[in-house]
């Protein structure tokens, strides 16, 4: 299967009376935005504003991040199953928005977390501080339970990134990246001297504000099975995760799957790069043992040398993590893990809820349990009222100066555990 | 002006001589330095200069520890030291044990920052590495210019009071405290690197080496305990009355092997634990509650075990080296075997 | 119903109890975890995840844990799954503030929802 991903370089976002796409300047237009998001009753209002790179702006309580992309060529459209219909993605040609992102906002529960600065200290922990933002804050109707609040907020932040997207169609990108992944037997004729790789990526899967969704299925009701890169990259995979804001993957990361991205750079030279096996993290035994049993067995049946494992969250999914990279060792497949810490505000605690001497190689993405202050901006997109509430916050994280002093897990992407980030703890 | 470096050696390193003269006393001399001092000083440039060297045998330190570490660190107090530097001591044991206790005694007491530096497996790394900073060098002084290289820029990075990086930005063995770093590449490239590694062959370092446990896969089940013969092994500190081997109360360096055939039952007479851990008066009024010699004559009378073997070996657990303890087991378990024993009854407290 | 449940949360008790067997307790997170403990000391299975949910135990002050009906030999996977939860729970320590009912309600919703989301895989499963 294969794809070419042209990237549309955008140079600056503003909001005007009609969306369009010039010299890499997106103007966006707020009715019409507007209207796309109010489209669900259960909404009643959304503000639409832009925060830039170094500007003094604190966007919080974030949901998700989404790149906008737009399918050019090829079978089906972006993010399968959920705003596009059904079909098969990953080949032909998809172009990306580079250097901007939709971000929602909303406080779907009491807690709800996740911040993204502009500037300052936490800009150097986040992701995406680096990119323009087009930040919708969605307000739901009165009495809106929570989960049909994160499926309506999830839901319209897609669709305005598609909207976006769809901008670009007629724009010729200012670079081109092909990725081709062969079948098994044609990569065995191609390459039948490298080393056979797969990536395990292990998708939250929990239950309410905790799930992920592939081709708009449910990852817990699936076994694991195997994807094509190619096809995390038209959107195949996206995030209803809202918990746990440093260390969950937003639907950007999934679109721009860093594992993949990187493996793709060895494919042909050092290694054969088959495939994604995807499997999830539920919370119910069985389905641990089920599911961690599958990506062995298919590990083994592709014939892979070694595999990359990652793991969304914290705890749970630990143990799946463990199950995981033992089961596929015993095979005598090699891994090499992706996980963060959580070893206190001092480091000196445990880092992990699970651990086993098979997990002999891993990579970290820091302690989330760390402690910054994040000065005082002039410009809040949201609210601050939940600073408070936020995980890795406390009663006093939001001082009378504006600042918060908390656990860099509040910070949107800080302990990326799909590697998409530099920070990382010895 | 430049800052003030304090520098510990031991007989060795000062040309003053080997085995033959490790009693020698601890002396200061100020406004020398000598034998890797000289290195440090040339890496230290105008930056940092030796005001001082203490000179000290290792055996004589070792002899008068506590003594010696008071003195080091009066010495290093009146020379007002911004940094204190100890060894490099390589693969040396009681000169890293030295370097790594004045090291930590004078972080501790005086608040001065300190820094030694050695081999990974000297056995001052694991005492002493959560309390001062120990950089890594090679096993031997052949890698006196690489430890060097490291030591001096962390020093002077001490003495300025700038902050302090990972363990391996600044080379120095982990504290076990993680601190988080930016990486030069991102995860999932570090990923990619380490897998191509691991599949290589080659060494690979992983960024969070999992908690050791160093695990032991338990023997197949005795099949018929009525014939066995069952030994009973205690790091709960046991002794027969007066400790005749003087096993330490902690951080134990033997193991004792005591004859049981004459007793039915351990009373407050005839054994004591030499435990300093925990409250002895339980195990002491009744030595059957760590070593069950007691309950182990009933059932061998019941026709339950076999027998209760003659000989017990004991040792104290309290913060022993896991080395040592390994040790320990190795050459006792060679005279279990021998001794026709089938299983091992390991008691702690 | 070949499982039970152990849980301190209201909502999970009110929504849950009449057609599940629901042993409340009244106390911490940790009181839940020490409760499904013992059981599985006595022989009864671990089912679903003690640290289900990306919150952290020094956030929730809610937990409910799905254990097996049946006893048996003691399941050791259950007793150090639970250990090392309990475990990594008193890492975390103490609950840090005062929450509000709003956010109370929410943390309840939350942990019904994991809950039910293993209730669901048990239903939908082969009885072990």
């Amino acid at each position: 299967m294969k794809l070419e991903l042209g990237f549309i370089k955008i140079e600056d976002v503003v909001l005007g009376s009609e969306s369009k796409i010039v010299d890499g300047v997106l103007t966006v237009d707020c009715e019409a935005v507007k209207k796309l998001v109010l489209e669900n009753d259960k909404i009643k209002d959304v503000q639409i504003d832009v925060a830039k790179p170094g500007e003094s702006t604190r966007i919080t309580p974030v949901k998700d991040v989404i790149q906008p992309r737009v399918k050019v060529e090829g079978p089906g459209g972006i993010f399968p199953g959920v705003i596009a219909p059904v079909d098969t993605v990953g080949s032909g040609k998809t172009y990306a928005l580079e250097g901007m992102a939709v971000v929602t906002a909303g406080k779907i529960v009491g807690f709800q977390e996740g911040i993204i600065d502009m500037s300052g200290e936490g800009a150097k922990y986040c992701p995406f501080s680096k990119l323009i933002n087009l930040v919708l804050v969605i307000e739901p109707i009165e009495g809106l339970k929570q989960h049909d609040y994160e499926e309506a907020v999830r839901i319209a932040g897609l669709k305005v990134a598609c909207y976006i997207g769809e901008l670009a169609r007629t724009l010729t990108p200012y670079r081109t990246k092909a990725y081709e992944t062969p079948t098994l037997t044609e990569g065995l004729k191609l390459y039948p001297d490298l080393p056979r790789v797969a990536y395990v990526k292990m998708l939250q899967s929990q239950g309410l504000l905790h799930d992920t969704y592939v081709y708009g299925v449910d990852a817990k009701k699936t076994l694991s099975t195997f994807i094509y890169p190619t096809e995390l990259f038209d959107g195949a995979i996206l995030s209803g995760n809202c918990v746990s804001a440093c260390d969950k993957n937003p639907t950007i990361v999934h679109e721009n799957d860093p594992v993949s991205t990187e493996l793709f750079e060895q494919h042909g030279k050092t290694i054969n790069f088959v495939g994604v096996i995807i499997t999830n993290e539920n919370v119910y035994l069985a389905d641990k043992k089920r599911s961690s049993d599958w990506s062995a067995k298919m590990a083994e049946y592709f014939g892979v040398d070694a595999v990359v494992i990652t793991e969304e969250g914290f705890g749970n999914p630990d143990t799946d993590l463990m199950m995981n990279c033992t089961k596929i060792e015993a095979k005598g497949i090699k891994t090499v893990l992706v996980t963060d810490e959580y070893c206190g505000q001092d480091g000196k605690s445990q880092s992990l809820a699970d651990s086993n001497p098979a997990a002999d190689a891993c990579v970290t993405a820091g302690n989330a349990n760390q402690v910054v202050v994040l000065p005082a901006m002039d410009k809040v997109i949201g609210t601050l009222d939940y600073v408070n509430k936020i995980a890795g916050g406390n009663e006093n994280s939001l001082r009378p100066d504006g600042s918060i002093e908390a656990e860099i897990q509040v910070i949107t992407g800080a302990t990326s555990e799909v590697g998409y980030g530099l920070l990382s703890a010895r | 002006m430049a800052l003030r470096v304090v520098h510990y050696i031991n007989q060795f390193y000062a040309n003053i001589g080997g085995e033959e003269k490790a009693d020698y006393p601890a002396e200061l001399r100020v406004g020398e330095f000598v034998g890797p001092g000289m290195a440090l000083k040339q890496a230290f440039g105008e930056e940092a200069e030796i005001v001082a060297t203490i000179v000290c045998g290792d055996s004589f330190f070792a002899e008068n520890m506590d003594e010696t570490t008071a003195k080091v660190v009066a010495w290093v107090k009146e020379q007002n030291a911004d940094v204190f530097v100890a060894g490099p001591a390589f693969n040396a044991g009681r000169y890293g044990l030295a370097c790594g206790a004045v090291a930590a005694a004078v972080k501790e007491q005086l608040g001065v920052p300190s820094v030694t530096a050695m081999y990974s497996e000297n056995p001052g790394v694991d005492m002493y590495k959560a309390n001062t900073y120990i950089v890594p060098t090679k096993n031997s002084a052949a890698g006196m210019r690489d430890a060097v290289k490291k030591l001096a820029p962390l020093a002077l990075k001490l003495a300025k009071g700038e902050k302090i990086g990972a363990s391996c930005e600044d080379n120095y063995f982990n504290q076990g405290v993680r601190v988080n770093f930016f990486e030069q590449e991102r995860g999932a490239k570090r990923a990619v690197d380490m897998l191509l590694k691991k599949i290589a062959g080659k060494p690979f370092e992983t960024e969070y080496p999992m908690p050791s446990f160093d695990r032991v896969a338990p023997n197949k089940a005795v099949k018929d305990m009525s014939k066995a013969t069952i030994a009973l092994v205690t790091s709960g500190g046991i002794v027969p009355k007066t400790n005749p081997d003087h096993i330490e109360a902690s951080n134990a360096s033997k193991y004792g092997e005591y004859d049981i055939s004459m007793f039915n039952d351990l009373t407050k007479d005839s054994h004591e634990t030499a435990h300093g851990g925990y409250d002895p008066v339980y195990a002491n009024d009744d030595p059957d509650r760590v070593l069950p010699v007691d309950v182990l004559r009933d059932m061998e009378r019941e026709g339950v075990i076999g027998k209760l073997h003659n000989k017990f070996y004991t040792t104290v657990g309290n913060g022993t080296a896991v080395a040592s303890a390994k040790k320990f087991a190795e050459e006792f378990s060679k005279k279990l075997i021998a001794d026709g024993v089938t299983a091992v009854i390991l008691t702690s407290t | 119903m070949k499982y039970f449940l152990i849980s301190n949360n209201p909502l999970a008790r009110d929504t849950l109890s009449a057609e599940h067997e629901l042993v409340f307790v009244d106390g911490s997170f940790l009181d839940v975890l020490y409760e499904a403990r013992d059981r599985c000391h006595i022989g009864h299975m671990l089912l679903s995840h003690p640290l289900s949910g990306s919150v952290k135990p020094n956030e929730t002050l809610y937990k409910t844990v799905m254990i097996s009906k049946k006893t048996g030999p003691t399941d050791l996977d259950s007793v150090l799954l639970l250990e090392k939860a309990i475990e990594t729970a008193k890492k975390f320590g103490r609950v840090r503030r005062n929450w509000q009912q709003r956010e109370l309600d929410d943390f309840q919703v939350v942990d019904l929802t994991l809950i039910q989301s293993a209730i669901e895989s048990c239903n939908e499963s082969y009885e072990t």
